[in-house]
């Protein structure tokens, strides 16, 4: 028993701690740094185990405490409730969200790496691998919700008693869970997933919400009563189970079925494998498509008409919820007028906020993914595609269209906030219409840009379809942060307006300035 | 014509793949690539295609004794899991191919004279390539590294999935194209290097390395090549 803990905490470890490394190698900067043999080489390997360690004692507690603070407490304080009610709207939402976990958390019937390589690819004792590590998660369970409890529950208002008895009653909720899903599977065969939770349980789970956060905000509470008496049978029925979840022989069975499924997940070329199909699945078979124009004219038309569904397709629909939202406030202005006040200070200072919507619509990711999958991909192992006259021609071809595409919506969306701010009473500054409109179909045509110059500068994919720079990866995280951010700042509109002009400008032609210089060289599969 | 390769060097980080690739390739001949598992075939096959940069050394062509650079268009290079722009029907895709290419191509032929050449069936032609099978896809592939008729024809583990019966066109065809080009074929079976292939070349320590047939007959000349991959090994 102690032995397959210590040598199943070896092999999460390891794992983890080449994680860690191989992650730390992914950084654009470091990654020049740091040698080929990081893996074997001590210092990394004790900072990446000590990392390790400290992650394996926050998992303990940092999840709860996070749990607690959002779900519970903070939700609670939510609810106009008296002092008197803390603690039973506390004992309310842990009761029937702990229910919800224990279908949803199981960790017995959650397919992972560990349980993978332990038990399938190492052929570990899979009954003692998998009851050790269940108990040790329960022990988990134990340690955090007593903390936890004390911690939060104290505050509430709730006795020691009460507090002690949460952790029990969590635990046992996921043992009765267990136990109830390992009967089935000697009955009928199922194997649990908790990731892969069927209709029926997540309408109940839908239910359970309702009743955990609907009710309270009725005013309708269980009984403090009710929920202890349901809690101490769940630590009842929990410690009945334990007698099944020990007696139950058929572990390796079971887990090769549950994990069957899942290492497809875990093997990064077949899941790219399914992404390429999907990718496929993406080319209309519509038959009555064709193209009259002629070389890289030809090929693009025919890409752009084959991929309809994630082009125009969906390009025209963002335009017609665009024109429908518009719609909608302008109707709404000539129902209740006193909405023109505030929707007309929010065009003259809330245009940061467009920066994240238009990021939001931009068809520019969908559109360099499937030229790289369903056409770059093959194309650039040819030669011919790869000189530099044709890769620049091709770029301004590719250029066209996504703008063409994404500027639709963006003429839409432009036009409507200056109708709107038109409609809403208008502006003594007459530069705000013209801005307004101006601004909304630069963001477009940056991002269009963006897309496009980042994919062409860095190509970040490899033979396989897998996603291999990091650098890429943390520009399109920063794009979203940057976007993101815009959110909370409020400008006023010509101001705004005018600097995200010139800004769209200058990075539009800097960005097709190095593409020019350095598409040629950068633009390949990586190796 | 003869394809050269001079000192050529590649190393990723510390290790050294290609330690001093040296060789002299003339045309009308199939060379066999013979290396084992990370040998560096493909890391040399991707030097020569110009996907990867080299740390240095000299690739260039000889003709009537005039050396020149490699051009992109000089090299052909088939891979082994072919790769077909899935969007496009085969028609398209060799018309496209032929639009671009347009200039370059002496007397071109038809599509459908193209695709008669390759044994691609008339329902065939007109369906998405996505939907070709590998056998059908590799024919694809091969025919544009064909219609453009490169200097050189890089083939990267071909036949090894095919069904006996393509297997057996594309060695004929590959042995009708070698006449003016050099064609070099990687690969891990013996037995088709030596039916297919005029000289076997090993690539082992970084180098490569002719094999002298002389007067040894196929299982001899076997043995020999296994001797020389072996010892490869064990350093």
């Amino acid at each position: 028993m102690i032995k397959t803990l210590r040598l199943s905490f070896a092999l999460k470890n390891t794992y983890r701690v080449n994680s860690i490394l191989y992650s730390i190698k992914q950084i654009p900067l470091l990654k020049r740094i740091i040698p080929e043999g990081v893996y074997h080489i001590r210092g990394f390997k004790l900072f990446a185990n000590v990392l390790s360690v400290i992650w394996e004692i926050l998992t303990v507690f940092l999840g709860k405490l996070l749990y607690f603070l959002l779900m519970i407490v903070g939700a609670a304080s939510l609810y106009s409730l008296p002092a008197e009610s803390q603690g039973q709207v506390f004992l309310h939402l842990l009761l029937v969200l702990t229910l919800i976990g224990a279908v949803m958390n199981t960790y017995m019937f959650n397919p992972t790496k560990d349980k993978y390589y332990a038990m399938i690819l190492l052929g570990m004792n899979a009954r003692e691998y998998a009851l050790t590590n269940y108990f040790y998660a329960i022990g988990k369970v134990l340690v955090g919700f007593l903390l936890c409890s004390f911690l939060f529950g104290k505050g509430a208002g709730l006795t020691w008693w009460q507090c002690l008895l949460i952790p029990f009653f969590v635990a046992g909720a996921k043992l009765m869970v267990a136990a109830a899903e390992l009967r089935d599977y000697e009955k009928n065969g199922n194997v649990g997933n908790e990731n892969k939770l069927n209709k029926l349980i997540w309408w109940i789970i839908a239910v359970f919400l309702a009743v955990a956060y609907g009710l309270p905000a009725l005013g309708i509470l269980l009984p403090v009563k009710v929920s202890v008496t349901a809690m101490c049978f769940f630590v009842a029925g929990g410690l009945i189970s334990v007698k099944k979840v020990i007696a139950f022989r058929d572990y390796r069975a079971m887990y090769q079925e549950l994990l069957a499924g899942s290492m497809m997940q875990m093997d990064p070329s077949a899941q790219a494998k399914l992404q390429r199909e999907a990718s496929n699945k993406l080319i209309s078979a519509d038959t009555d498509i064709a193209s009259s124009k002629k070389g890289f004219e030809y090929l693009n038309e025919l890409f752009i008409k084959r991929h309809q569904k994630i082009l125009w397709k969906s390009t025209k629909k963002i335009t017609y919820v665009s024109m429908a939202v518009i719609a909608a406030v302008l109707l709404g202005f000539v129902l209740m007028p006193e909405l023109k006040e505030g929707v007309n200070g929010v065009l003259l200072l809330y245009l940061p906020y467009f920066v994240f919507v238009m990021y939001m619509i931009n068809r520019g990711t969908g559109f360099t993914r499937a030229l790289f999958v369903n056409c770059d991909h093959s194309l650039l192992t040819y030669p011919f595609y790869k000189q530099p006259k044709f890769i620049l021609k091709l770029f301004k071809i590719r250029l066209r269209e996504i703008i063409k595409v994404n500027l639709l919506p963006a003429s839409v969306i432009g036009a409507g906030l200056s109708l709107l701010l038109y409609a809403s009473g208008g502006t003594d500054n007459p530069w705000n219409y013209i801005v307004l409109f101006v601004s909304i179909a630069a963001l477009s045509v940056f991002f269009s840009v963006h897309y496009l110059t980042i994919y062409y500068l860095l190509q970040p994919y490899n033979a396989g379809t897998e996603i291999k720079s990091g650098t890429y990866q943390l520009i399109m995280w920063l794009t979203y942060m940057v976007c993101y951010m815009m959110i909370r700042i409020k400008m006023s509109t010509v101001v705004f307006g005018i600097m995200t002009i010139v800004f769209c400008l200058l990075y539009s032609v800097i960005a097709c300035a190095l593409v020019y210089k350095f598409a040629p060289r950068t633009f390949k599969i990586r190796t | 014509m003869k394809f050269c390769i001079e000192h050529l060097i590649k190393s990723y980080e510390k290790k050294q793949v290609l330690k001093d690739i040296d060789y002299a390739f003339e045309d009308g001949k199939i060379y066999g690539l013979l290396g084992r598992n990370g040998a560096g075939k493909t890391t040399l096959f991707n030097c020569l295609n110009g996907d990867i940069r080299y740390d240095s050394g000299k690739i260039y062509l000889e003709e009537e004794q005039q050396t020149r650079n490699v051009l992109p268009e000089d090299i052909g290079y088939v891979l082994s899991t072919p790769t077909v722009p899935e969007f496009m029907t085969g028609r398209e895709f060799l018309k496209f191919f032929l639009d671009i290419h347009e200039d370059s191509i002496v007397e071109p032929k038809t599509i459908d004279e193209y695709f008669e050449y390759m044994g691609i069936e008339t329902e065939d032609r007109d369906r998405l390539l996505k939907n070709y099978s590998h056998g059908m896809k590799n024919k694809m592939q091969m025919l544009v590294n064909i219609i453009s008729k490169p200097n050189v024809l890089l083939l990267d583990e071909p036949l090894t999935s095919l069904d006996v019966v393509v297997a057996e066109e594309m060695k004929q065809l590959l042995r009708n194209l070698k006449e003016g080009r050099v064609i070099i074929v990687s690969t891990h079976i013996m037995d088709l290097a030596l039916d297919l292939c005029d000289e076997i070349v090993l690539l082992s320590h970084g180098e490569l390395e002719r094999v002298d047939k002389e007067e040894l007959d196929n299982r001899e000349f076997k043995e020999k090549i296994i001797a020389a991959l072996r010892e490869d090994g064990n350093d």
